[in-house]
């Protein structure tokens, strides 16, 4: 019996000892593994913050939404009840409802049948409307129901009430711009993005474009977490040592006004039906602070639906495109030429008569003049008497003021995808260069750096960064972040300025070329362009920029807005009869938005009402 | 005579082998009723207030406990049967016994008799009872060979006998085979030669059955381990293959295979390991103490796939649930018993009560460590059971039969 005992002793150590290593050794490692199956981490997700114009008016918001769901097990005979409970609040059809809480069986990996506890009935339905669901299917009442049920009964009827219909556990949260497209370009959109968390892959909001990208980090906040159990019992229990509250993003307030934004925004919807552009773009500015108060482009798109929109009408035109500015940019070599002392504007320039020849190639202007003087050339837009104030400026300096007026960089506007423009420094400038440059061909600029240039003539030649962001806020409403107006530099000195907006209002006098962009009550600075569209080889004699940049009122500035139709095409392409009407019209809604005080006497309207066509 | 007078005290009942018996009973059943008993489930007391006395019993009656309950009661009785008569007696009926359970054998191999479970034809489905003849062929071939071999020694020496012993043992071995239940034809092995062995077959012949059987193994685990697929010429069958495979961490995908092919010899792998894996999870996440009954994780949340964990890997819950604690009760309790039974063994008036207790003795441990080597993965997955602690009834009935064979060579003991 011994040798029998022997291999019995062996084989029970063995045993003990492979308990021992098991049970007790790597008990760790192993009691670890047991626990990752039973301990789920639950992200909680952080509400990601508002995005406000500057009187608090609601631009973007989000929302946390439920996914519904039905055990159909518990709803068990009364689909009829349940589906008339929900059809209202979930807005579907009461028979779809109906055949979604049948109860479903599927046959599982071992070949059993079981019945589907699970049906999504509706996605993203909002929180308000599932706490309603709640109170009302507390409510339920079935036909037949004993007074007294019996005990299976009365779990049969708690069940169809309490869990029947079910909201998953994992809040998702969707963005809301309440007000459709209003300064869709400015807002940007959202995607959803997958990242990795404690509790594993999530998907999360994430900024797109626009300032939700930009602030990205701000708005999004951090999400907490909370570790839960399975017990034995089949129930989660929250684990509390683990519970991490998520911080909610922060709430940012723009310089945007929702008004003037709208009024832009109708603007160019009429534009785009009176004068089918390929698009059109406008941009309010407070010329003594750079905040935009406005900033819009047609085609458009509704951030609520980014997929539905075709890349085109998402870009924000005013800061990802470059034109070539054309007449615009006489305001720089003009400037310039005041500034240096070259001219004033009582100086006279022979314009030869329409027709001046230069490195080899003419420089025509469209209303040939003899002698002009420079406010004249400014009022006339003429091209021969800029380029001659160029010339005599001499590429160095001319290129200097370009720089000084912001062209060639970024404005550094709180917005991706901005462009710095194509601005070539005076080693590459052709000979023909000087004469062309100052009347804004072989320059590209954007949108955004020609209204800043623009505002700084109207800000006493103080050139002032764009500033898009007033405040960011905390939940509670506590100014965190606190934007003050940031200068760039000083361009020209007041007095040069102050001679630039006498020579702009000629611009918009009767006898200047935007007639058209005149103000009632108003004494309006600006200057139309209507450049040729640069084209392989050359310029299109049929493709145009339109545009119209202009301040008013003229000698205490309060809005500095710029308008530009790419391609306008009925009735003609003239800037004089597309966009500088369109400045009066946004100016004169402002004005009574705002209520500005009127610097002119009323009569002037009058004079409106001629009707000829002055171009530039 | 006098002195036989003078010792009536002395026990007819080996009371430690029973005691041990009764605790792992009880052991059993309260973890059978933690593995199959779902949470969320009424108890079973508000069961009984709120069905009727019907309803109730036939939910009851439905109940693994209470099925485990009832093979114990059943399996009491017949150890108790058992010890009425002298094993003198019931071995002479061996080869009756033997016959029986050959033909019971035959009867499950054929379709129509034999139901099919997991893929294999093991049990004859009684209605309320699902019994398993491999069980009671062990058993028999048990007794006929003890029987057979309880002879003069000299004629033990014929090789004769010898190969009359491996023909009886080969004819069970081969029907297990058939159905196919490896595990349970295995056993046979060690209870075959423990009984040769303790009778006094010649060593060199036993020598040579070793040398051979580990020239066995050595060649199908190299073949199953190591060959590639076009010199295998062992004919195994695919999941056995992928048991060793299992055992010894390796994979199952051929290097030299299809990617589409090796993804799904992987996930066969994953689908194959999960079981052991989560035993040794639940095993060895129980620690010192365990996580309290019905209050293991692995086990309540279904981690132990809730078909095995009643039967096959109960020793896993027990380890869950009771900790290393309570393994080592379990392992103590099935130490006394084979203790007992080897005592037992030794204290037998002939050489027929030694070999039949310690055939007995061989085929309880080769259960147990079958069992509980797997639960630990010391031993490849096989569909053993654990007696007296695994559910399933024929399983019972056979090793309380055994006991009851053991008690009753105890009765007839020499005495001291």
């Amino acid at each position: 019996m011994l040798a029998l005992m022997l291999p019995l002793a062996v084989a029970f150590v063995g045993m003990g000892y492979r308990l021992v290593d098991v049970q007790v050794l790597r008990h760790e490692s192993l009691f670890r593994e047991a626990q990752s199956k039973t301990h789920h981490t639950e992200l909680r997700e952080a509400r990601r913050g508002e995005i406000r114009d500057r009187h608090g008016n609601l631009l973007a918001t989000s929302a946390f939404v439920k996914t519904v769901c039905a055990n159909p097990e518990f709803v068990g005979r009364f689909q009829n009840e349940v589906a008339s409970v929900l059809a209202p609040l979930l807005e579907m059809d009461e028979r779809e409802l109906r055949e979604k809480l049948k109860i479903r069986t599927y046959v599982n990996s071992k070949g059993e049948t079981r019945i589907d506890p699970y049906e999504v009935l509706k996605r993203k339905v909002p929180i308000e409307t599932w706490n309603q669901i709640q109170t009302n299917m507390l409510a339920l009442t079935v036909a037949g129901e004993p007074d007294k049920p019996s005990r299976s009964e009365a779990r049969a009827l708690s069940n169809l009430r309490r869990r029947a219909i079910f909201a998953e556990d994992y809040d998702d949260q969707i963005r809301i711009y309440p007000n459709g497209p209003l300064a869709a370009h400015v807002l940007g959109f959202v995607g959803m993005r997958d990242r990795m968390s404690v509790g594993g892959m999530v998907q999360e909001l994430q900024g797109a474009d626009g300032v939700e990208l930009k602030l990205n980090e701000l708005l999004s906040g951090l999400p907490g977490w909370r570790v839960v159990e399975t017990v034995p019992k089949g129930e989660l229990v929250p684990f509390r040592s683990q519970d991490v509250e998520p911080h909610p993003g922060r709430n940012v307030f723009l310089t945007i006004d929702s008004g003037l934004q709208a009024i832009v925004e109708a603007e160019l919807a009429f534009l785009m039906r009176e004068h089918a552009p390929l698009s059109a773009s406008a941009v309010i500015v407070r010329p003594q602070t750079g905040e935009i108060l406005a900033m819009a482009n047609c085609p458009t798109f509704d951030p609520n639906r980014p997929g539905d929109s075709k890349p085109e009408e998402r870009r924000n035109r005013v800061i990802t495109d470059v034109l070539e500015p054309g007449s615009t940019f006489k305001i720089v070599p003009a400037s310039a030429g005041l500034a240096e002392g070259l001219v004033s504007l009582d100086t006279r320039i022979d314009c030869e008569q329409g027709h001046f020849y230069f490195a080899g190639r003419r420089l025509k202007d469209d209303h040939p003049s003899g002698f002009l003087t420079v406010q004249e050339v400014i009022a006339k837009s003429s091209n021969i008497g800029t380029a001659k104030i160029a010339i005599q400026l001499g590429k160095a300096r001319l290129f200097d003021y370009i720089q000084k007026f912001g062209f060639g960089t970024a404005t550094g506007i709180p917005l991706v995808g901005e462009v710095v423009g194509i601005v070539h420094p005076p080693s590459k400038w052709s000979k023909l260069s000087i004469s062309r440059i100052p009347i804004g061909q072989g320059i590209a600029v954007t949108p955004l750096q020609m209204v800043m240039a623009m505002s700084a003539l109207a800000n006493d030649g103080v050139l002032m960064q764009p500033m898009l962001l007033d405040r960011v806020e905390d939940e509670d409403g506590h100014v965190v972040i606190q934007y003050a107006p940031q200068e760039v530099r000083r361009v020209v000195s007041g007095a040069t300025s102050r001679s630039m907006v006498t020579a702009l209002k000629a611009v918009v006098s009767q006898d200047g070329t935007a007639r058209r962009a005149r103000v009632e009550g108003f004494s309006v600075a600006g200057k139309t362009g209507t450049a040729q569209k640069a084209i392989r080889g050359g310029y299109s004699h049929t493709a145009f920029f339109a545009s119209f940049v202009g301040f008013f009122p003229a000698d205490a500035p309060e809005l500095c807005i710029s308008v530009i139709l790419d391609e306008p095409k009925k009735p003609s392409y003239y800037a004089s009869v597309t966009a500088a009407p369109a400045f009066r019209r946004i100016a004169e809604r402002a004005s009574k938005y705002l209520s500005l005080q009127p610097d002119l006497p009323m009569e002037r309207q009058t004079a409106l009402t001629r009707n000829s066509v002055r171009v530039d | 005579m006098l002195n036989a007078t003078l010792t009536p005290r002395e026990s007819r009942v080996d009371w430690p082998m029973w005691l041990a018996i009764l605790g792992l009973m009880l052991v059993g059943t309260a973890f059978i009723y933690s593995a199959t008993s779902t949470r969320g489930d009424l108890g079973v007391w508000q069961r009984f207030q709120e069905s009727s006395l019907l309803e109730f019993f036939s939910w009851l009656l439905r109940q693994f406990y209470t099925r485990q309950l009832i093979a114990f009661a059943l399996g009491l009785g017949a150890a108790g049967a058992i010890c009425l008569v002298d094993y003198h007696t019931l071995a002479r009926w061996s080869l009756v016994v033997y016959c029986a359970g050959i033909l019971l054998l035959i009867m499950v191999l054929t379709p129509g008799i034999g139901s099919v479970r997991f893929g294999a034809r093991r049990w004859i489905d009684l209605g309320f009872l699902n019994f398993q003849p491999s069980e009671f062929a062990k058993l028999a071939f048990l007794l006929l060979l003890a029987n057979f071999l309880s002879r003069p020694l000299e004629e033990l020496k014929e090789p004769r006998i010898f190969f009359k012993s491996l023909a009886l043992m080969a004819l069970p071995f081969v029907l297990i085979l058939k159905e196919p239940d490896l595990g349970s034809a295995l056993t046979l092995i060690p209870v075959g030669l423990t009984i040769m062995f303790v009778a006094g077959a010649p060593a060199r012949y036993l020598k040579g059955l070793a040398l051979g059987g580990a020239i066995l193994v050595t060649f199908v685990v190299v073949d199953v381990l190591v060959m590639p697929p076009q010199w295998r010429f062992i004919p195994l069958a695919q999941y056995q293959r992928e048991r060793i495979l299992v055992y010894f961490g390796a994979s199952f995908a051929d290097p030299d295979s299809p990617a589409a092919e090796q993804r799904r010899a992987r996930e066969r792998q994953r689908a194959k390991t999960y079981n052991i894996e989560q035993a040794m999870i639940s095993v060895g996440s129980g620690g010192l103490a365990g996580k309290g009954w019905r209050e293991g994780t692995q086990n309540t949340l279904g981690y132990l796939p809730r078909g095995v964990a009643h039967n096959d890997f109960i020793f896993s819950v027990i380890a869950e649930e009771s900790g290393f604690t309570g393994s080592l009760v379990v392992l103590s309790l099935y130490g006394v018993i084979l203790f007992s039974g080897l005592r037992i063994a030794s204290q037998a008036r002939d050489r027929l009560g030694r070999l039949i207790a310690s055939g007995i003795v061989a085929l309880f441990f080769s259960h147990i460590f079958i069992n509980i080597g797997m639960n630990i993965r010391l031993m490849p997955v096989t569909g053993s059971q654990l007696p007296l602690l695994s559910y399933g009834g024929t399983s019972v009935l056979c090793t309380l039969i055994a006991a009851g064979v053991l008690q009753n060579i105890y009765i007839y003991r020499k005495s001291l």
